[in-house]
């Protein structure tokens, strides 16, 4: 459904992405797994324009393009498609908790405000926010603000939903309720890409593991292969560092 | 107090709050609000990276922060008659005291829309508005509270300074008081009845201000509202968050 091809990202003299390669098919949970500086996110950004990459190629649907070529008006027609969670969660400080889920719907699809209200209430029910619907983002707490963030994004069903570190900033009593959210989603089926560097979730709720290192896509497999058998030393490398479990089991 | 410096003074109260409420304020209005346009659109090209217009504003508010404000007055008002353009007292006064005053502003709505975090105009971009959505319902809200104590420093300040145009002749409270002073040379009196027609005029403004400061707040919601959200598809309604 989405497929990056020959990725090239480079700030500067520094090369960040060096020829990636990446599909997400439909109904997949794809975990991107790999140490700080190794390219995860900004793989996510590029996917998505936030960043603008120097080479490659952007599929979506029918949609096939040189993504350096990428015009602004298809940039917009291809996020609508999408939904992104950011680490920072980013809600609008000016509106609250409803009026953020509504923004995408109301004013960036026009959807009707009755027909809108709905999916807003619905979305946020489901986050288990609807009773902080009215509150600004500075009254809630991160694990709720990330909570409305995820609301926000999937309110207008996009077809993909792409979470950028969405736990990082958040302490590890607040990081469960994300990941509960998330974990629901991806039993429902959501298309999901998850930066992350909760094991826990990619190992128990993501089908597939992306291990990048040093801007170049290490492994690529099915999320159980990759945890119970890693093929490449510095994959091996890098889950003894994260898995403490079986670092002290001798 | 003598009684004859009583008579001067009650005599010439109401001709100081006739000239502050008939000259002074009027002046500062509509100063401060084309020093607002003005300063806006200084600071829009430079944000949206006008090639061009960026460097001219850059250079605009260098030459008008760079030069006093008198020297300023004086040129349009004594200078441009030189160079064929003779304009009234009080339009030169206006011209002057915005082209000043917009150069400030400028740099206060500047600094204000770049407070806004990008995260936040990545996030309008990921839900799909597009850049002109963003501004309009995003950041310029929250740039316009960020900005709006600076803004309304600005405003009180130029009530006082509007007191330099007395020296281009424009008749406005200290230019009255002036008169009056010059007629019974009476200047400490008439210069400190000034003093406090200025002094009440900046008490009511700075009632005005905290009052509107409240407004301007995102205030927390006790009730449940979310059945009634004050805006309508397609309307921008940036403000719509401070009705409530």
């Amino acid at each position: 459904m989405l497929e990056a091809i020959n990725l090239h990202k480079s700030f500067g003299s520094n090369e960040v992405l060096k020829g990636i390669n990446f599909t997400v098919n439909k109904g997949e949970v794809v975990a991107v797994l790999g140490s700080s500086g190794s390219g995860k996110t900004t793989l996510l950004r590029c996917i998505s324009f936030l960043e603008k990459a120097n080479h490659g190629e952007i599929v979506f649907d029918d949609f096939r393009k040189d993504i350096t070529k990428v015009t602004n008006k298809e940039m917009r027609q291809l996020r609508m498609k999408m939904g992104f969670v950011f680490q920072g969660y980013n809600l609008f400080r000016n509106k609250t908790a409803i009026q953020n889920v509504l923004e995408g719907l109301t004013i960036a699809r026009k959807v009707p405000l009755a027909e809108a209200k709905d999916i807003a209430v619905s979305v946020l029910d489901k986050v288990g926010m609807l009773d902080r619907a009215d509150y600004y983002p500075d009254q809630l707490s991160g694990g709720q603000q990330q909570r409305v963030a995820i609301a926000r994004a999937i309110a207008p069903s996009p077809e993909i939903v792409l979470f950028d570190e969405p736990t990082s900033a958040l302490d590890p009593e607040l990081t469960g309720e994300v990941l509960d959210v998330m974990k629901m989603l991806a039993s429902e089926g959501t298309t999901m890409v998850v930066v992350t560097h909760e094991m826990g979730f990619a190992q128990s709720a993501a089908n597939r593991v992306v291990f990048m290192d040093g801007g170049v896509i290490i492994e690529d497999r099915p999320s159980k292969e990759f945890f119970s058998s890693p093929k490449e030393e510095s994959a091996k490398r890098f889950l003894r560092r994260t898995m403490f479990d079986y670092d002290y089991t001798i | 107090m003598s009684e004859r410096l009583l008579g001067i003074l009650t005599d010439s109260f109401p001709k100081l709050l006739l000239s502050c409420l008939k000259v002074t304020i009027p002046l500062t209005v509509i100063i401060f609000l084309l020093s607002l346009v003005l300063g806006f659109l200084l600071a829009l090209v430079q944000i949206l990276n006008i090639k061009g217009l960026k460097q001219l504003a850059r250079v605009y508010i260098w030459i008008f922060r760079g030069t006093p404000l008198l020297v300023q007055l004086y040129i349009v008002f004594f200078g441009l008659p030189s160079i064929g353009i003779t304009l009234d007292a009080f339009t030169s006064a206006v011209i002057a005291f915005s082209l000043n005053s917009a150069a400030y502003n400028s740099e206060t709505i500047r600094s204000a829309i770049l407070s806004v975090p990008q995260g936040q105009i990545e996030a309008g971009y990921m839900v799909g508005l597009s850049y002109r959505q963003i501004m309009m319902r995003i950041v310029l809200p929250q740039a316009a509270r960020v900005a709006f104590p600076t803004l309304f420093n600005s405003f009180i300040g130029l009530t006082k300074d509007t007191s330099l145009a007395a020296s281009i002749t424009v008749v406005e409270l200290f230019k009255s008081a002036q008169q009056v002073a010059a007629v019974y040379f009476e200047p400490f009196a008439l210069y400190c009845e000034a003093a406090v027609v200025y002094l009440m005029l900046n008490t009511l403004l700075t009632f005005l201000q905290s009052y509107l400061e409240k407004k301007l707040e995102w205030k927390p919601q006790t009730k449940r509202k979310w059945f009634r959200i004050p805006f309508t598809k397609e309307k921008l309604m940036p403000i719509d968050d401070n009705e409530q």
